[in-house]
């Protein structure tokens, strides 16, 4: 496996990333940095689909790490994110070594000796060998350096989220049958989060914060360009530039980036060479949703050009984002 | 500078971003590794490690120029420097002219020195800088200390100057010119000014003493509280309700009573064999549903925007939780609370629904509620009425108090009146009793708590 990279500027990094096909803004690519060199984890906020995945997978494919993922949802516990001792497995064994089992207790003279002898087989049962590695622990236990994606955390419990602390802070994790076991390379931590609740202050208090918002127009220009190269130059514009305009208006959901590639792509694969009503009507709905949102847009659209009055029914005071 | 940053620190803490030392200490470590030299790079170091909120951002957008600002203002420029003999001749025949007090501003302007910070300690003594610690005084500061300086007078004594020299005979587009460069400088001057008032004011901020403890507010009543106090308790009705969430779910873990869980089952028996003697079942929890109806009413008002802000917490916790807010007919506010902070969905509704003259009217809202919601109430849902019961003398129409209350799990009303007071002029409270599994009262925080405690008791 080839050594994995370290990065020894902002600058590195940030070109590094941009080979994996991520455009980063300045400020992703200092804290992205920060988080390398404080070795602390990286939390990042921000509507869904602006990046928060693609980040994680981008670095995982600039440091030439392996990714591990941990997908959060309600109800998540250790069992499925740490470690399980693989029952039916051990079970099985035991039966299978019954005879051989017979044999070595049969040579002891008494019920302790018996027992004494079977104690230290222990071992064999508690072994890594039953261990069921999740997520969590092949991040810490692995022997190449991982970049450890801990995604949507906002969907597990509370209680949950306390069990990270432990091993965000020292990436250790004990296992009461073999001890504690530690990191053999920190691993990069990234985690992600949609807001659909409050983080709790501990966990905040452990990780450096970013947050991703929706991109600048050219900044989505620039990563249509790279994405979908086959699209024209001027249709990628007019099409970012309604998007742009989409995300002004007061949507159920919002089109997010990946919803403008998914669109763009629609349009290379439609043949499309204008961005004309009909085109509209039949590819809007691989931007939005929501059927209550999609009138809305079309009604928007089928207004004559009467100048961009968008802020008709479109609330420029509600903030879309919460905090 | 390590001591500029520990004090850009006790500001934004001033301000309401919550960092705790060892977020103070990521900072220094961040700074230590990225360096001071390029400006965008520590600003996104600090940005990074010590604002984990969204809503903290403006706080440090807004401080951090004051305290790392661009302190090599606009440099100011010497105009005496290229000036000929003749014309410094000119000048200094004109500046006679000006009148002593402002003399000594009028040369500060022709050299291009700025303030020096003697003169700024003067000022600010002058002005009373050192007491303001709000930021929302800087642009006020800035006007009285420009005022000290006599800046208008500076002003009109410079236009007389350039009317001296020409006078004089001086070239009129070196005039000009000349005039141009003293502009710059005065605005440069003010700059300076602005500056410095912000900086101080920051830093009285973070030297400000910290708030008086939270056990005097918890036994404060509601109708005493100033704006301050509310921002404060709601944050803290906001820990408080998480803290209860925490409670709850460990509640449900422990009882444990359901379907058989065959896998926990075949663990737990191993032990004998892998015959079935110890049952597993799977955790059984019952989430809690809520409704909530809140009167919003004028009576109720002194404690209505700390009841929706407990709502709007709830509602957080308590994914199945429907709001209602009433005076004369009902509002479903629910759609109010997602996406918006505390603060704003609090306002929002009471916004949305203005207060009339003496016109509460909870039968009215009791009857909207059965036609349009009743499907909201089932034998898991806990309703929970929020008011004080005082109707106006409208028909109570306790019919559907009690099919509404019957239908649900348990009917909790919870009331900031005490008792006494209950069935006094319009008040229907010992009408609606028999029908409440529960009342509670509430008339402070500390009160409210026991409550809310009671309430997810169940």
């Amino acid at each position: 496996m080839t050594p994995t990279q370290r990065f020894n500027s902002t600058r590195e990094l940030k070109t590094a990333l941009g080979q994996q096909q991520y455009i980063a803004s300045d400020e992703i690519a200092t804290i992205m940095y920060l988080s390398q060199e404080l070795g602390k984890p990286l939390l990042t906020e921000g509507p869904a689909g602006v990046g928060k995945t693609e980040l994680a997978k981008a670095i995982a494919g600039a440091t030439k790490r392996e990714l591990i993922r941990l997908q959060c949802y309600e109800g998540l516990d250790e069992t499925k994110a740490l470690y399980e001792w693989e029952y039916a497995k051990q079970l099985l064994y035991t039966q299978l070594l019954r005879d051989k089992l017979q044999e070595t207790l049969s040579a002891a003279e008494n019920l302790s000796a018996a027992a004494d002898r079977l104690a230290q087989e222990e071992d064999v049962f508690f072994s890594m060998r039953f261990l069921l590695q999740r997520p969590l622990l092949k991040a810490i236990l692995s022997e190449h350096p991982t970049v450890l994606l801990i995604d949507e955390i906002d969907r597990a419990d509370a209680e949950f989220e306390a069990f990270l602390l432990e091993v965000l802070s020292d990436f250790q994790v004990s296992v009461p049958e073999l001890g504690t076991l530690a990191a053999v390379h920190r691993p990069l931590v990234i985690l992600t989060s949609n807001n659909t609740r409050e983080l709790s202050e501990a966990l905040k208090r452990r990780c450096l914060y970013l947050f991703i918002d929706y991109p600048s127009l050219e900044q989505e220009m620039a990563v249509v360009r790279l994405k979908v190269p086959e699209l024209s130059p001027k249709m990628a514009r007019q099409a970012v530039e309604l998007v742009q305009s989409l995300r002004s208006m007061d949507l159920r959901k919002s089109p997010s980036i990946s919803e403008t590639l998914d669109w763009a792509k629609a349009l290379v694969a439609l043949n499309s060479k204008v961005l004309d009503s009909v085109t509209l009507e039949t590819t809007l709905s691989v931007l939005l949703k929501h059927e209550s949102d999609l009138q809305r847009a079309r009604r928007w659209l089928q207004r004559p050009a009467s100048g961009p009055s968008l802020s008709e029914g479109a609330d420029p005071h509600s903030p879309r984002w919460r905090n | 500078m390590e001591e500029r940053i520990v004090k850009f620190i006790a500001a934004l803490r001033a301000a309401g971003v919550r960092i705790s030392l060892a977020e103070s200490t990521d900072a220094f470590r961040a700074v230590d590794s990225l360096g001071v030299k390029d400006r965008e790079l520590f600003r996104v170091s600090l940005l990074s490690t010590l604002v984990k909120d969204a809503s903290g951002r403006p706080i440090f957008e807004e401080l951090f120029p004051i305290f790392f600002g661009s302190s090599e203002m606009p440099p100011m420029l010497n105009i005496t420097e290229d000036l000929t003999l003749e014309e410094a001749e000119m000048i200094a025949q004109g500046l006679r002219k000006v009148n002593e007090t402002l003399r000594k501003l009028v040369e500060k302007l022709m050299n291009g020195d700025p303030l020096t910070p003697d003169e700024l300690e003067r000022l600010a003594r002058m002005v009373g800088l050192n007491q303001a610690d709000d930021l929302r005084y800087r642009e006020w500061m800035t006007q009285r200390m420009k005022k000290a300086l006599h800046f208008k007078e500076v002003q009109e004594a410079l236009q007389e100057l350039a009317n001296t020299l020409a006078e004089l005979g001086m070239d009129r587009e070196r005039i000009e010119q000349m005039q141009k460069l003293l502009q710059a400088n005065q605005s440069a001057l003010e700059d300076q000014l602005r500056q410095f008032a912000g900086q101080r004011i920051a830093e009285n901020m973070g030297e400000r003493p910290p708030e008086e403890g939270l056990d005097n507010l918890f036994n404060r009543p509601f109708n005493s509280l100033s704006d301050r106090d509310m921002e404060r308790l709601r944050k803290e009705v906001q820990r408080l309700a998480a803290a209860l969430k925490t409670r709850i779910a460990l509640r449900q873990k422990r009882a444990k009573n359901g379907q058989l869980d065959a896998k926990a089952t075949i663990r737990a028996n191993i032990k004998h064999g892998s015959v079935p003697i110890e049952l597993r079942h799977r955790e059984h929890t019952q989430k809690p549903k809520l409704v909530v109806i809140c009167d919003v009413s004028t009576s109720m008002r002194f404690c209505s925007e700390l009841m929706l802000s407990l709502l709007y917490a709830l509602q957080d916790q308590i994914s199945k939780t429907s709001s209602f807010a009433f005076i004369d007919h009902l509002e479903y506010i629910s759609p109010d609370f997602e996406r918006k902070s505390s603060g704003e969905a609090v306002a929002q509704v009471l916004d949305r629904i203005p207060t009339g003259y003496y016109n509460t009217d909870l039968g009215n809202s009791l009857n909207d509620f059965s036609k349009n919601y009743l499907d909201k109430i089932d034998s898991r849902t806990t309703l929970l009425l929020v008011g004080d019961g005082r109707n106006n003398y409208n028909n109570p129409r306790l019919d559907l108090f009690r099919t509404i209350a019957r239908r649900s799990r348990r009917a909790i009303w919870l009331t900031p009146e005490p008792a006494i007071m209950w069935g006094s002029g319009d008040s229907d409270m010992l009408k609606y009793a028999p029908d409440c599994d529960t009342i509670l009262q509430a008339s402070n925080l500390a009160e409210l708590t026991t409550a809310v405690d009671k309430l997810l008791l169940g």
